[in-house]
C-alpha cells in the first residue's frame, strides 16, 4: 500500500514537472494572451488587495504589541522596530499572504478550471482549435507570479506602519525614531529577497491548482477534491520551501 | 463521389473495454452520415477520435487522403478549424457570453476586425434564431438554446465536416424541430456532417446515410431507404426500440 502510494506521488511529482515545462514553453512562444493575462491580474492581484492590507496591518499590530511587552520588561523596547519590520519583511508578510493566496486563489484556479474540464469546456477550447495551455494556464500562472511579490511588499509595509501606529500609541514611540529605525534595518536586499521567494511561491500556487483543475474528475465531487488537494499541497510546500529559500537567500545576502 | 474523410480499421480500447474493434467508414463531400448505435458503444469516442480528442490505438483516420490520425495536438488545430465538432452538452464557456463564445474561433482564426466579427456573429445567430440573446450568459439559457449556440459557434468558421454529438439528446419536440432545422440550413450551405443520435426520425430528416456502430464494428451501413427497409434482425430490432 505504502508502494502504491510512494509510486502514485511519484507519478504525480513527474506529470507536474511535465506541465511545468509546457507552460514555460508556452509561456516563451506566441501567441500571448494579453487580455486574459490582464484579467488574471484583476482577479488575483487587485481583488486581492484588501485581505492583503488588513493581514498586513494586523500582523504588524499584534508583533509589535507581542515584542513591545516582552521586551520592555529588559528594557528593550527600542528594539521593536527593527525586530518587527525584519521579521515581517523576510518571512511574515511573504509566508502568511502566499498562505492566504494558496487558499483564495489557489483553490479558485483549481475549482475554475476543474469545473471546465468537468462540463468539457476545455475539450471545446481544444476543438476549437486553441490551445488550453496558453488561455487558462499561462495568464494564471504569470499573474500570480507577478502579483505575490508586490502583494506581500504591500502586506509588509502595511505591517510596519500597523507597527508603527501601535509603537506611537501604546509605547510613546516617536513615528521619526520608528521609521528611522526600520530604514536602517531593513535591506534592500531584503525586500528582493522576499519578492522573489514570492514569486516562486505564486510559482507553485498557480501551477498545482492549474495541473490539479486538469486533472480534475468525478463531477462536481472532484472539484471540490481538487481545491482541497491544491491548498493541503501548496501550504506545505510554501512552508518547507520558505527554509530552504531562506537559508539560500541569507548565504547570498548576508 | 469525392472522399473527405475516410476512417479505415480503428481499434480503440480503454484499459480492458475494447471500444472499437476496426470501424472502418468513409464521408464524402456534401454528405450527412447517421451514426446510430446502442449506448455505450463508442459512437462518441469515434467523434472524438476523428479530431484528435481521443488517440486511437490502431488504424488510420484520413482528411483529404491525408493522414490525421499521426498528428500532434499543434498540428491537429488547423485540422479542426476545418472539422467542428459539436459538443453534447454544448461546453459553453460559461463566463463567456453568448456573443463570446460564438465569436471565440474568429478571434482565435482570423483577422477580422471587431465589426466584422460583430456581422458574421449577428448572422449565424440569425440562422439558429437567436438574434435576441447575444448578450446573455449560458447560465440564462435553456438545453436546447445552448445546443444551438453550442452548434453555432462549431460552425461560424465554416468548417467543411461538422461532428454533431448527440444534438438533439434531452430536448423537447419544439427544440428538437429548431435544431433540424439549424442542421438543415449547414447542409444547406454544403457542410457535411456526421451525426450520433439515438433519435431516429431527426437522423432520417437529416441524413443521406445511417451507420450502426455494434459490437466494436460498424453493423449496417447503407442509406436511410435501405435502413428502414432493411431485412437485418439487428437492424429491426433497433428501429424498434429507439
Amino acid at each position: 500500500m505504502i508502494k502504491n502510494k510512494l509510486k502514485q506521488d511519484m507519478r504525480v511529482i513527474g506529470d507536474v514537472t511535465l506541465f511545468t515545462k509546457d507552460t514555460f514553453y508556452c509561456m516563451l512562444s506566441r501567441p500571448f494572451y494579453l487580455g486574459r493575462f490582464l484579467e488574471q491580474i484583476i482577479h488575483l492581484g487587485i481583488e486581492s488587495l484588501s485581505i492583503t492590507i488588513v493581514i498586513g496591518i494586523v500582523t504588524g499590530l499584534v508583533m509589535t504589541l507581542q515584542f513591545g511587552y516582552g521586551l520592555e520588561k529588559f528594557g528593550g523596547t527600542l528594539y521593536v522596530p527593527a525586530i518587527v519590520s525584519l521579521s515581517l519583511m523576510r518571512e511574515l508578510a511573504p509566508i502568511f499572504t502566499s498562505l492566504l493566496i494558496a487558499g483564495r486563489i489557489g483553490s479558485g484556479i483549481s475549482a475554475e478550471i476543474g469545473a471546465m474540464k468537468v462540463s468539457q469546456q476545455i475539450d471545446a477550447i481544444r476543438a476549437l482549435g486553441t490551445n488550453p495551455m496558453r488561455v487558462l494556464v499561462v495568464p494564471r500562472v504569470l499573474a500570480s507570479i507577478l502579483s505575490l511579490p508586490l502583494l506581500a511588499t504591500l502586506s509588509a509595509f502595511m505591517g510596519i506602519l500597523g507597527g508603527l501606529t501601535i509603537a506611537n500609541i501604546e509605547f510613546n514611540m516617536p513615528p521619526g525614531f520608528y521609521i528611522n529605525k526600520v530604514l536602517s534595518t531593513i535591506k534592500l536586499s531584503d525586500v528582493f529577497g522576499s519578492m522573489a521567494k514570492c514569486a516562486f511561491f505564486g510559482l507553485v500556487i498557480s501551477i498545482l491548482a492549474c495541473f490539479r483543475g486538469f486533472e480534475t474528475k468525478d463531477g462536481t465531487k472532484g472539484v471540490g477534491s481538487s481545491a482541497k488537494w491544491v491548498v493541503v499541497r501548496t501550504s506545505i510546500i510554501i512552508l518547507i520551501s520558505d527554509f530552504f529559500l531562506s537559508k539560500i537567500l541569507i548565504l547570498i545576502f548576508d | 463521389m469525392q472522399k473527405i474523410l475516410e476512417v479505415k480499421n480503428v481499434f480503440k480500447n480503454f484499459g480492458f473495454k475494447k471500444v472499437h474493434n476496426g470501424v472502418s467508414f468513409d464521408l464524402t463531400l456534401g454528405e450527412t452520415i447517421g451514426l446510430l448505435g446502442p449506448s455505450g458503444t463508442g459512437k462518441s469516442v469515434l467523434l472524438r477520435s476523428i479530431i484528435g480528442l481521443e488517440e486511437i490505438d490502431d488504424g488510420e483516420i484520413r482528411y483529404h487522403h491525408k493522414r490525421i490520425d499521426n498528428l500532434t495536438e499543434v498540428e491537429l488545430y488547423k485540422i479542426r478549424t476545418r472539422i467542428s465538432y459539436s459538443f453534447q452538452n454544448g461546453a459553453l464557456f460559461d463566463s463567456d457570453s453568448v456573443f463570446e463564445n460564438v465569436a471565440y474561433p474568429l478571434f482565435e482564426h482570423t483577422k477580422l476586425n471587431e465589426l466584422e466579427i460583430e456581422q458574421k456573429v449577428l448572422n449565424v445567430l440569425k440562422i439558429i434564431n437567436m438574434e435576441g440573446a447575444k448578450d446573455l450568459m449560458p447560465s440564462d439559457l435553456s438545453g436546447g438554446m445552448q445546443k444551438r449556440v453550442g452548434l453555432a459557434r462549431a460552425m461560424i468558421l465554416n468548417p467543411e465536416i461538422l461532428l454533431y454529438d448527440e444534438p438533439t439528446a434531452g430536448l423537447d419536440p419544439s427544440n428538437v424541430e429548431l435544431v433540424i432545422d439549424v442542421m438543415k440550413k449547414f447542409k444547406q450551405q454544403g457542410i457535411s456532417g456526421i451525426l450520433v443520435t439515438h433519435d431516429i426520425p431527426t437522423a432520417l430528416k437529416i441524413c443521406d446515410r445511417i451507420l450502426i456502430l455494434k459490437d466494436g464494428v460498424i453493423n449496417f451501413n447503407g442509406t436511410t431507404e435501405e435502413f428502414e427497409n432493411s431485412n437485418d434482425s439487428f437492424v429491426k430490432t433497433f428501429l424498434k426500440y429507439e
